[in-house]
């Protein structure tokens, strides 16, 4: 029976001193790197046959919007790579125009997107702009504050589509890889 | 350095979140004066013990049912993005936790009322509990983002997360009915020093096609924190009294609250006994430092949005500043201090008992008073060698009630040594094999108690760790 105890007594022992661990290493908490991708939409611009048909000159549209949105420290800080898509749609019977140009705070141009359409009927334009180590300079988007478009009608100022509410549209997305 | 390793992890285990604790080896171990503070009830045979101060019971408990330290921080040559992914992002689901348990008694005593059959019991101990579920969905936004996941549903409700640090003072009586039932209750008077909790959320972000533009984002959102005695203990730490401001709430100058314990022993014969207990039926009222963060409405969103026709009167207005209005009216994020209730993790354990083999000393009749049902002029009790059972552990959890069962052998030498050894199986292990002991010198009473004994050779690799000791100071009286 000494010996059932002295074991038992030996094996707790033995447990709460000898208990330990395999090597770790705490420091790769460094190596973990948090990049995750947002996407959501940025903008729709819908502008009527109608409207273009009643302003007279080639430049029917032209608006500065405030952009914040890119300001925001906490994405400015952070960003490492964005793709804005761009969906334009022509159902009027015009060729349209449509120009983006990316203003910083004091309204210098930092980037223009230009987008060609031909009067309807014809296929929706989709563009991808890349922005980051494989596109262009993500500075453009950090330091945009504005964003202007401008919108010239390529045609004439009465004719009309035969497509239900005709309209230039311009839909946009973005989705960013941040940092974290 | 491998002392420094054990003492890195154990310090790491114990912040990943705090679970109140299933004390399975302490419970029913009569011959500790511990045992009283999970079964009011249990059969004692103390005229009076003492337990050392802050000394007298210290347990804890730190853990995750998912994922083991050694998981992720194994010093293995894989990358730990890799690492993160396929064991953590990728495994792991909300009904997954972090939890763990800090208890600290500072004293605690005990004594026999004139009534022998009546035992007092008096302490106070500090308490921290945390869990944490893993927020799967929150996870995913984080180390993945939205992007490209058209459709997909981020289940806001996956943040659930509670934690307190509470300073306890509890009284209880105990009374033997007859001889073969005791039961007993305790008072306890809660002092809560630092609460959170955020357990009823609820809500998702939906990405899906738009009807104007590419995307539509959806918030709906159901979100609440609360939190007390943050602020108080912020201003103290900038002003340096961080101390004073922990003891003065833990000494009623925080939330109060109050429980209850109940409990009790039953022989259905002289060798069977069946336990019960209910602990922490109780609740704390935050009043002092309370502050609650919500985030509640819904919005669709599918960002600027511009019909030129229909704005062509007011084209020169914000249009961002618009949005980002009209989100923060749709969705408000709001604060606010008004106190709230809290009820404790309510916690049940229940036995049986069988005890077999020779009785201990001299045909159970005790050279000392040292045996249940021995004190005063109460009729001796047989005590025997060995005992095995079953024993039955449940806590309420934001997350429903989580279950443990043990099985036990109790091994007695003389009337110094007693061991008990457990097997447990619950949601962290299946091969939790636990062990304890009571060393009685003289007056002089020294328990310690380790469980998941089996992953002792690499802790790191065991999804959880506790341990419990203590020491006290025992009277039964003179013998007879």
């Amino acid at each position: 029976m000494k010996g059932v105890r002295f074991l038992l007594m030996a094996l707790v022992g033995f447990l709460m001193v000898t208990s330990c661990s395999e090597e770790q290493d705490f420091d790769q908490l460094d190596d973990l790197t948090i990049t995750p991708s947002y996407e959501a939409s940025i903008f729709y611009v819908k502008a009527q046959e109608t409207l273009i048909n009643r302003v007279a000159g080639l430049n029917f549209f032209t608006q500065d919007f405030n952009f914040d949105a890119f300001e925001e420290p906490f994405f400015t800080n952070r960003v490492i790579a964005g793709v804005l898509t761009y969906e334009l749609e022509n159902t009027t019977s015009k060729p349209i125009e449509i120009r983006l140009e990316f203003l910083d705070e004091a309204e210098n141009v930092l980037d223009t997107e230009v987008f060609s359409m031909d009067p309807a009927p014809t296929a929706i334009l989709q563009r991808d702009v890349a922005y980051g180590a494989t596109g262009k300079s993500l500075d453009i988007i950090r330091a945009t504050s504005e964003i202007r478009l401008t919108a010239i009608n390529l045609g004439d100022n009465s004719s009309v589509s035969s497509l239900p509410d005709a309209a230039i549209v311009l839909r946009s997305s973005a989705q960013f890889t941040l940092e974290l | 350095m491998r002392l420094c390793h054990c003492l890195f992890v154990a310090g790491v285990l114990l912040t990943l979140g705090l679970k109140a604790q299933n004390k399975q080896i302490l419970y029913d171990f009569n011959e500790i004066p511990q045992s009283l503070s999970i079964n009011p009830g249990v059969e004692t045979d103390f005229k009076w013990y003492a337990g050392v101060p802050l000394l007298s019971g210290i347990s804890g408990y730190a853990g995750s049912n998912g994922i083991s330290v050694n998981d992720m921080f194994a010093n293995d040559g894989v990358d730990i993005n890799l690492k993160f992914r396929e064991r953590a992002l990728d495994v792991l689901t909300p009904k997954d936790e972090f939890s763990s348990t800090l208890q600290i008694e500072y004293f605690n005593g005990g004594f026999r009322g004139e009534n022998t059959n009546i035992f007092y019991s008096f302490g106070g101990y500090l308490e921290l509990d945390n869990i944490i579920y893993w927020p799967q969905d929150y996870a995913y936004l984080l180390f993945d983002g939205n992007a490209d996941q058209l459709g997909r549903r981020y289940d806001l409700g996956d943040l659930k997360v509670r934690g307190s640090m509470v300073n306890v003072f509890h009284f209880g009586i105990n009374k033997r009915i007859d001889r073969n039932l005791t039961i007993g209750a305790r008072g306890k008077l809660y002092s809560a020093i630092a609460d959170y909790s955020s357990s009823t959320n609820n809500g998702h972000l939906t990405n899906i096609e738009g009807q104007n533009n590419r995307i539509a984002s959806n918030l709906n959102a159901d979100l609440l924190l609360r939190t007390s005695g943050f602020q108080d203990l912020d201003a103290a730490s900038d002003s340096e009294t961080l101390g004073n401001e922990i003891i003065s709430r833990a000494l009623f100058g925080g939330d109060l609250g109050l429980g209850l314990d109940l409990g009790f022993t039953y022989y259905l014969s002289e060798r069977t006994t069946v336990t019960g207990s209910l602990l922490d039926v109780g609740f704390i009222y935050h009043s002092s430092d309370p502050k609650s963060y919500s985030l509640n409405g819904n919005t669709t969103v599918e960002g600027i949005e511009i019909d030129i026709l229909d704005n062509f009167a007011s084209l020169d207005r914000d249009f961002w500043q618009d949005l980002v209005d009209e989100v923060e009216v749709a969705v408000p994020f709001k604060t606010d201090t008004k106190s709230y209730l809290s009820f404790r993790p309510t916690k049940l354990y229940a036995s049986i008992r069988n005890a077999f083999g020779e009785p201990v000393g001299n045909g159970g009749a005790q050279t000392c008073d040292c045996t249940a049902g021995s004190s005063g002029s109460r009729e001796l009790r047989t005590k025997y060698r060995n005992s095995v059972g079953g024993q039955l552990y449940m806590i309420n959890r934001p997350r429903g009630p989580q279950m443990a069962l043990t099985g036990f052998y109790t091994r007695r030498i003389g009337n110094v040594l007693a061991l008990k050894g457990t097997y447990t199986i619950d949601k962290y292990s299946s091969t939790n094999v636990g062990l304890g002991m009571n060393l009685q010198a003289g007056p002089i009473n020294f328990y310690v108690m380790a469980d998941n004994l089996l992953s002792y050779n690499n802790i790191a690799a065991s999804n959880y760790a506790s341990f419990q000791f203590g020491l006290n100071i025992i009277s039964w009286g003179r013998s007879k």
